[in-house]
């Protein structure tokens, strides 16, 4: 089990605070949280399965929005922060 | 037209959405309903077939785009379908430039405009997005259908955005047809269908391109917005990239009208219903892109007369305002109500067809978009 700890302004589409979650890879993560509250799809990941530009995404405290992204296996990794980035005005 | 009840004026600002609501003379103003906080709102729009209804283009930098509409004239708001591109198994990606043939999946960036059908199209809602897309539904925003011989145009490899993007943010219905549309693309160009969507042709003969080697092109023009002259559909005001432009033949042939007022760049025009023959543009200094002769000014075009009248004195509101594209209105009243909201967060207006101005006492964010609802 990973936890998945969201960013608040995510709660408008559903899912609040820390989640438990059995999954492979990051896209994984995403699948489990989109299937489980429908309001959550597009909202990280775009229609072509893209992280939107401002959604991070950290594996135990490292930012992989712009490495492995989707991809990133989570073999052993403890905790997912899913937060958007410094960026507007 | 007598005046009927109340006047709901539609903001759609870089922060969210607010409805100022007005009494029947439009002399009383006070903010309603304030929705979509911190999101970017390119567009509102009521739905005259069905009074209370809006529609709201919501884009946000972090959660992407989405449509949004209220059952009751703001109060509340729902998410309800988005158009986005395709990429499920049962719908094929849409989108390679390159090689339309081999598509390669490229996501909605943003939703620009929401037009709602003809009174003898309760369900339909028409949306325009970037990259340069065309949607169209007929459940009132539940589902989408797109418009393939736009979206899969084959000269889109030739599309190219505008500074804005690649938006598609005009969509103008004939009322006497439910055929025949119209819509304008940045950097593209205008366009007619007289089969509901199925093909369209471009309309831009006459119109400069002062930015393409070849400065008369079928496309590539970078229209800004146009309107439709509610007593003469047959006749369209543009705002261009490249000037102020009349047509009176459903666009086949536009004449440059703007060139009397020197620069005639810009971004807006509104023709009311209430002032037929008649068109309102915010003129804009070409470069710096806000009113460039240090105040506020709206000129009116009158048709008939082929003249231009400036409606404020250059005392009235002194300063260096932007206006975009959706940035001025019309409401459908005699005499004619017009509705300004600048990039600076100022929402001028005037009940009496440009007579006299004001300027609401209210400080918004700044301003994308000012539709008018009189129901």
């Amino acid at each position: 089990m990973i936890e998945v700890r969201l960013d608040s302004w995510l709660r408008e589409f559903g899912p609040t605070g820390r989640q438990k979650l059995d999954a492979d890879t990051v896209d994984h993560v995403l699948d489990a949280l989109e299937a489980k509250y429908p309001r959550l799809k597009f909202k990280l990941r775009d229609e072509t399965g893209q992280l939107r530009r401002y959604v991070r995404v950290f594996v135990d405290g490292e930012d992989v929005s712009t490495t492995t992204r989707g991809a990133t296996v989570l073999d052993g990794a403890r905790t997912i922060d899913i937060i958007h980035s410094i960026a507007g005005g | 037209m007598a005046p009927k009840g109340k006047t709901r004026i539609l903001v759609g600002t870089r922060k969210g959405t607010y409805v100022i609501e007005g009494d029947a003379r439009r002399k009383s103003w006070k903010i309603g309903p304030v929705a979509h906080a911190g999101y970017d709102i390119f567009h509102v729009v009521a739905d005259p077939r069905h009074p209370g209804d809006l529609y709201a283009a919501v884009n946000s930098g972090f959660w992407g785009p989405a449509v949004h509409r209220s059952r009751n004239y703001g109060k509340t708001w729902k998410e309800v379908a988005t158009p986005l591109t395709p990429s499920g198994k049962d719908r094929k990606p849409m989108f390679n430039d390159a090689d339309p043939t081999t598509p390669v999946p490229r996501p909605l960036n943003n939703v620009w405009h929401l037009e709602p059908g003809l009174a003898s199209q309760p369900g339909t809602v028409w949306l325009g997005g970037d990259p340069h897309l065309l949607f169209r539904s007929d459940d009132q925003g539940k589902s989408w259908n797109p418009i393939p011989a736009i979206n899969e145009h084959p000269d889109r490899k030739n599309w190219g955005p505008g500074a804005g993007g690649a938006c598609l943010h005009t969509i103008l219905l004939d009322p006497r047809d439910p055929k025949r549309l119209y819509i304008g693309m940045s950097a593209v160009g205008t366009f007619r269908t007289e089969d509901a969507g199925s093909s369209w042709t471009p309309v831009n003969k006459g119109v400069m391109a002062p930015f393409l080697p070849n400065k008369y092109p079928e496309t590539g023009q970078c229209v800004h917005h146009v309107a439709m002259d509610a007593a003469n559909p047959d006749t369209f005001y543009r705002q261009d990239h490249g000037g102020m432009y009349v047509s009176h033949d459903r666009m086949n042939r536009w004449t440059r009208i703007g060139k009397p007022l020197g620069d005639d760049f810009g971004f807006s025009v509104t023709a009311p219903p209430g002032a037929p023959g008649k068109a309102y543009f915010v003129r804009l200094d070409g470069r710096a892109r806000v009113t460039g002769e240090g105040h506020f000014q709206v000129e009116e075009w009158d048709d008939d007369r082929q003249t231009w009248k400036k409606l404020l004195s250059p005392k009235a509101f002194p300063g260096h305002y932007g206006v975009q594209r959706e940035g001025i209105a019309s409401d459908d009243r005699d005499p004619a109500g017009i509705y300004v909201g600048t990039t600076t967060g100022q929402l001028f207006l005037s009940p009496n067809a440009g007579k006299s101005w004001q300027l609401l006492p209210y400080q918004f964010p700044g301003i994308h978009s000012v539709s008018v609802s009189n129901l």
